[in-house]
């Protein structure tokens, strides 16, 4: 097997994970143009909670997917209605430190409850390697991974252009004083966008679930890259952060394997200063919108 | 009185740990002088980064890059070449700065969210630099402060170590007071008003001259190089430095929160914040750490949470205002009832005569993708004349000023101004502009909200000085002009519409300028508002500044203008002075549409 | 991302506050402090480092105490070095602890030591292994585990002693890859361990860092299979050795050895989430329960006592390394005969005590740096979910097991 595809691959796939945690963010920074500190910090909730499911009610990961989804856009509904909305016309950095105190509590709550140790769903099929063609050596569980975060990105696009909600929400993306003008409830968006945005995280949690270990500060592992990733597609755009996360998983795995692995972190938040310096808006951002 | 109440408040910060709790309780002293130490450091980094993330607006969460840049400086230069930390501070301070002005040029023309995630990565990015460059830096495996060199004992005043603990607490607390000092001096200088006024209107400080990036660029210096020189005594305090604890994204958070809990972008809000927060933390660890692990981070983060959703604008933002309310402040008067008649033109001042050209546009055109909102307009102003561009909605104007202003470049065309020694300019900039003597007003009038009114008109007064004396003398003089001096103290935002928009000349006339874009001035005034404000415009013309007014108010334009131009569709359909233009039957067609113009001709 | 990493300002005053205040005329205790990591992300191995020390007193409370009175220790908590210097001082000051026992973590060590040295006040570390620790010329620092330096050695000396021996090999034959976390506990190991296959001339082939907050490693290993490591010496925490294992399972690739170096490789917890394939795989660390009763006399008492006291096994051999220090302490405060530091030291330098007769299986003998030379970790290997001395022979309770990965 060729190297280069081997890690080719491998940044794909991981490029797939990080699409997965990103979608949610990116939603949630586009429309209700909040940068979620605490998203981490949902993701954790959400890689405790499939444990809890699958080792307490022996749910599989996988089916536990959709009622976690469900459970989180209630719980993004729910934490938008009573702390970004008082705030929503605060100034921005209010609404990050919300954000934050928000994560610090969750991960604190988490180490009380759990304690540090890690907590792994067991699902032995998912880390099964499986041959790509011939070509590549890959675990199943990406592969589910990286099929589910393309199918809910997708859904996601119909959803905002084929639906009359989706094209509220656009609206109100596009102009929060005229949306309400046409008669678009612009707070109920905000809670509906934070929802389907904490949806997202849940549905990635389940997946991601047996690939990754539920420890109290996994949220801070993941959330720099969902960042740098929804920066780097452009704020508020799904397909942004689906080609980001690719690029920065692909970066990830080159550079680990060809420059140093201690350095690959170096090198993808070069290449999203690099971007940013040169496209402010991300990649697929509108200008202006920054 | 303020002045005294604060240097007390200071002095009791100092006497609390130094004397008082010494005499009170000798034996836990030692343990209090530390946890003063954290405050004075902690309090003086948030002053620090209040100057940057509270003045300026811009928050980043990387100002521990400068903190650790100063902790490994200090360390190593000690340890490597034997030099005392207070020059390894020194130098540290000045390898900050320069590194924050190389960070800034590109993170600061990043907006908002963009902005702090850039100087996120900036931090992870030097973090982890400094872990994989273990042979300069010593890597993870941290550098331990010397100690002992040999048979060199390096303790005392000259290293900043002591036996003695209470000597920290005198640097502790000099490093605070030179932050806090430096935060009172930027807030009242010109660099302060002009970083608020970035802050709260980019566009509005450009047209008094102000080179946003410039001042953006300061207050990261400034912010960068004490944030240094505390990082140097904090690095020797704990005398052990490593990438973790230096570089630290958590401790940036922290500290920014601290001024944002303490209330952004006032002096001492920093310095409550952390004396605030601070406490709340340790009780909440020294009572609940041990009951259960985690316990007390989870109280932290809600506290933060509460804290932030009942006081978003900080403990000296909320109450503040309260107290001042409690304390007997008469409540706002009706600010409407406090606008004067400007001052009249005095008797017998002649008019200076029109004279030579001051600033001569040529062809402009400027295209927006397929639009081309100006299309080859020239325009001539002449000294001391008043000059009407008139023209119906979307015809072009504002375009028009934002070229002659710099905010825009054409895409054809330019635009000089003749200088007083009589040379011509062709500026670039809005700033350029400015300081080519061109002032402007903007249509949408919106005041610096976080200034009261001498302030917003000291801004423009800055134009011309440095001197914070000199530009509130200026400010009296023109609020006098405008008929702005009762109001001087007042809140900006509190003014009514008529009064935003004297504020909006006023800024623009304390300038300075010899050459005044007022843009629809008055537009939403009533008529005896409009009277006055031609009678305003009539005087500044007369003290020799030439003015070029947009506007809709037709009756005021006629009796204004010495000379006008009429724009439609970006074209320039006529000129010529007022009587001629009123006849004329493009601009009648262009007004009254088709119809009317036949009918009239 | 603001989480337990973030380290708390202080010390909790509100604690010293709070504590009541025991007159020290109390002149039937001797009080020494006790400098942990209770709270925050180091907390679990800080308590039960802790564990040890109390088990160690409450054992000499019961023979009588120390110079005739009754030892009572003063807890701090250090969650990071601002807060190890307030709670040291606060022992010192408000508790006027006669010596300080500690740490755990090495940043915490370097931070209090040095304000325990200005003051006179002598310092016992059990736990921390950064070696400047005892580099740094004090006179009152005193250390009983082994250090980063040690862990290089005994890893080393585990590949060319034990496993090329096992598997019948000239040991330069073998290709051995480093790969570490790149935090202090990483970074320093995994540089000890180059420096001693470079001193034996065994052959290195690779060595590798990664960031700790990594969450793909697929890349490491594709640099090891390139490689073709027989042996990767591995120092890193639980989650990345997690990651660490399953990347090897995705790629369908393995070395002949994977040698860890305690940390995340001690934790039943990590054998637990890496599953099966962590059957086999070697360790070194402190001394754990499995450990040949003969070399180390006293282990299976002190569980004994460790279960009456806590109600559970030991965590982890932390407790282990910390019971044998406090009484190696204690002893030396006893024959010093007072609290004078110079005497304290005078007493700890003299002590002799010889390999194979403590429950660690340790010795004694301190250098004039402080520092103890007759310690050294082990060789464990995980098998059955357990983990085992196997090296060397006279603490081996089980014969070395060459293959890695489930059994059969």
């Amino acid at each position: 097997m060729d190297i280069l595809l081997q890690l080719i691959a491998n940044g794909v796939l991981l490029g797939g994970v990080f699409a997965l945690i990103s979608i949610g963010l990116t939603l949630i920074f586009g429309i209700v143009r909040v940068v979620n500190f605490a998203h981490g910090e949902l993701l954790m909730v959400g890689l405790y909670a499939t444990w809890i499911m699958a080792t307490q009610f022996g749910l599989h990961p996988y089916v536990a997917a959709l009622p976690l989804a469900v459970a989180f856009f209630f719980l993004g509904a729910l934490m938008q209605r009573a702390i970004i909305q008082p705030l929503m016309n605060a100034d921005p950095h209010i609404q990050i430190f919300a954000t934050v105190g928000v994560g610090t509590a969750l991960a604190n709550a988490a180490l009380m409850i759990f304690s540090a140790d890690l907590r792994s769903v067991d699902l032995p099929w998912a880390r099964q390697a499986t041959d790509l063609f011939g070509l590549a050596s890959v675990s199943r569980g990406n592969l589910v991974a990286f099929a589910v975060s393309f199918v809910a990105t997708g859904a996601l696009i119909a959803f905002l252009n084929r639906t009359h909600l989706g094209r509220a929400i656009r609206a109100v993306a596009q102009n929060r004083y005229a949306a309400p003008l046409m008669g678009i409830d612009v707070n109920r968006i905000y809670a509906i966008t934070f929802g389907i945005g904490a949806g997202c995280v849940g549905l990635a949690a389940a997946v991601l679930a047996p690939l990754y270990p539920a420890f109290p500060t996994v949220g801070s592992f993941f959330v720099l890259t969902a960042f740098v990733v929804v920066v780097l597609g452009g704020m508020g755009s799904l397909e942004g952060a689906v080609v980001g996360a690719l690029i920065i998983g692909l970066v990830e795995s080159l550079a680990g394997y060809y420059v140093a692995p201690d350095l690959k972190e170096v090198v993808y938040f070069v290449i999203f200063l690099g971007i940013l310096i040169v496209r402010p808006a991300g990649l697929f951002g509108v200008r202006g919108n920054e | 009185m303020r002045l005294a109440l604060s240097f007390g408040g200071l002095a009791a910060l100092f006497a609390l740990p130094f004397w008082l709790i010494p005499a009170i309780d000798p034996e836990g002293s030692g343990f209090w002088q530390h946890i003063f130490v954290t405050i004075f450091v902690f309090a003086a980094m948030a002053c620090a980064w209040n100057i940057l993330g509270g003045f300026a607006g811009q928050l980043s969460l990387g100002q521990t890059i400068f903190y650790g840049i100063g902790g490994y400086a200090g360390a190593m230069l000690n340890q490597h070449f034997g030099l005392i930390p207070w020059l390894g501070g020194i130098a540290g301070a000045a390898v900050s700065v320069a590194i924050a002005v190389a960070i800034a040029w590109p993170c600061l023309r990043l907006r908002g969210p963009f902005f702090t995630l850039s100087t996120i990565a900036f931090l992870e990015v030097i973090r982890l630099l400094a872990i994989h460059f273990k042979d300069f830096t010593g890597g993870s495996a941290g550098l331990p402060v010397p100690m002992f060199v040999g048979t060199e004992m390096r303790i005392g005043w000259a290293w900043m170590l002591f036996r003695d603990k209470e000597n920290y607490l005198i640097i502790a607390f000099g490093l605070l007071v030179v932050c806090l000092a430096a935060s009172w001096a930027v807030r009242n200088s010109r660099l302060g008003f002009y970083l608020v006024a970035v802050r709260e209107r980019e566009d509005a400080a450009r047209a008094v001259g102000v080179n946003a990036t410039a001042v953006k660029l300061a207050a990261f210096a400034i912010s960068a190089g004490l944030t240094s020189l505390v990082g140097t005594f904090h690095g020797i305090y704990l005398n052990f430095i490593d990438p973790e604890t230096m570089f630290s994204l958590p401790t940036a958070i922290q500290v920014a929160m601290f001024a944002l809990i303490g209330g952004l972008g006032t002096v001492t809000g920093p310095i409550w914040g952390t004396l605030l927060v601070v406490p709340i933390a340790e009780a909440a660890r020294g009572w609940l750490g041990a009951a259960a692990n985690g316990l007390h981070g989870l109280v932290y983060g809600l506290v933060l949470v509460a804290v932030v959703l009942t006081m978003p604008k900080g403990l000296v933002g909320s109450i503040g205002p309260w107290l001042k309310r409690r304390l007997g402040g008469a409540a706002e008067a009706d600010t409407a009832a406090r606008i004067e008649a400007p001052e009249a033109a005095a008797p017998g001042e002649e008019r200076p005569p029109v004279g030579e050209p001051l600033l001569e546009a040529r062809n402009l055109t400027k295209r927006f993708g397929g639009l081309v909102a100006t299309n080859d307009v020239s325009v001539t102003l002449r000294e001391g004349e008043v000059l009407g561009v008139i023209g119906p909605n979307g015809a072009g104007k504002t375009t028009l000023f934002n070229l002659l202003s710099g905010f825009l470049a054409p895409s054809a065309g330019g635009v000089k101004v003749r200088l007083p020694d009589g040379s011509w300019v062709s500026p670039g900039s809005p700033h350029g502009f400015a300081a080519a003597g061109v002032a402007r007003t903007f249509q949408i009038v919106q005041p610096f909200t976080g200034l009261s009114v001498r302030e917003n008109i000291m801004l423009g007064a800055f134009h011309g000085t440095r001197s914070a004396v000199e530009a509130r003398r200026i400010a009296e003089e023109v609020a006098a002009t405008v008929g702005l001096t009762g109001l001087l103290d007042a809140e900006a935002r509190s003014l009514t519409v008529g009064g935003a928009k004297r504020l909006e000349v006023a800024r623009a006339l304390a300038m300075k300028p010899r050459v005044l874009l007022l843009d629809e001035v008055m537009a939403g005034l009533n008529p005896a508002d409009v009277q006055q404000a031609v009678e305003l415009i009539k005087r500044v013309r007369d003290s020799g500044v030439s003015v070029i007014a947009i506007e809709h108010v037709m009756a005021a334009v006629m009796a204004l203008s010495d000379h006008i131009v009429v724009i439609n569709s970006g074209k320039l359909i006529a000129e010529g002075p007022p009587s001629e233009i009123a006849r004329n039957p493009a601009v009648i067609e262009a007004y009254l549409g088709e119809e009317y113009a036949h009918a009239a001709a | 991302m603001v989480t337990t990493r973030r380290r708390p300002l202080l010390a909790g005053f509100a604690a010293a506050a709070a504590a009541p205040r025991i007159a020290s005329a109390q002149g039937g205790e001797i009080k020494f402090g006790a400098l942990y990591p209770f709270s925050g992300g180091l907390a679990l191995l800080g308590d039960e480092s802790f564990r040890g020390l109390e088990v160690a007193v409450e054992e000499r409370n019961g023979a009588g105490g120390v110079l005739g009175r009754q030892i009572r220790l003063a807890k701090g908590d250090a969650v990071d070095q601002n807060q190890a210097i307030g709670e040291v001082r606060r022992l010192m000051s408000v508790e006027r602890v006669a010596a300080v026992f500690g740490t755990y973590a090495s940043p915490l060590s370097f931070a209090a030591t040095q304000v325990t040295e200005l003051q006179g006040v002598p310092y016992f570390e059990m736990g921390a292994i950064s070696d400047p620790i005892t580099e740094r010329g004090f006179r009152y620092v005193f250390r009983t585990c082994p250090r980063s330096s040690d862990f290089g050695v005994a890893t080393v000396g585990a590949v060319a002693d034990a496993l090329a021996p096992a598997y019948g090999v000239d040991p330069k034959s073998l290709k051995i890859a480093i790969l570490h976390e790149d935090a202090l506990y990483g970074q320093t190991v995994s540089g000890f361990q180059e420096q001693q296959i470079r001193q034996r001339g065994l052959t290195q082939v690779e060595k590798l860092a990664y960031s700790a907050r990594s969450v793909d490693l697929s890349s490491v290993i594709q640099r090891l299979r390139g490689v073709n490591a027989d042996i990767v010496l591995h120092t890193g925490y639980q989650n990345d050795i997690v990651l660490f294992f399953r990347g090897m399972q995705e790629a369908n690739w393995k070395p002949r050895m994977v040698i860890g170096s305690g940390a995340g490789y001690s934790l039943t917890d990590t054998a637990r989430a890496v599953g099966p394939a962590f059957e086999g795989v070697m360790n070194v660390d402190f001394t754990q329960f499995a450990v040949n009763e003969q070399y180390a006399p006293g282990v299976s008492a002190f569980v004994e006592l460790y279960k009456r006291r806590y109600g559970s096994d030991p965590r982890s051999g932390h407790s282990l390394a910390n019971y044998f220090g406090g009484r190696v302490y204690l002893d030396a405060v006893q024959r010093a005969g007072s609290t004078d530091k110079d005497r304290i030291r005078t007493a700890v330098l003299a002590t002799d005590v010889a390999e194979g007769t403590t429950p660690t299986g340790w010795g004694v003998r301190f250098d004039e740096k402080g520092q103890n030379t007759r310690v050294r970790p082990f060789l464990l290997q995980w098998q059955g979910g357990r983990q085992v001395t196997v090296y060397p022979a006279q603490a081996a309770v089980t014969q070395l097991r060459p293959q890695m990965g489930a059994a059969g």
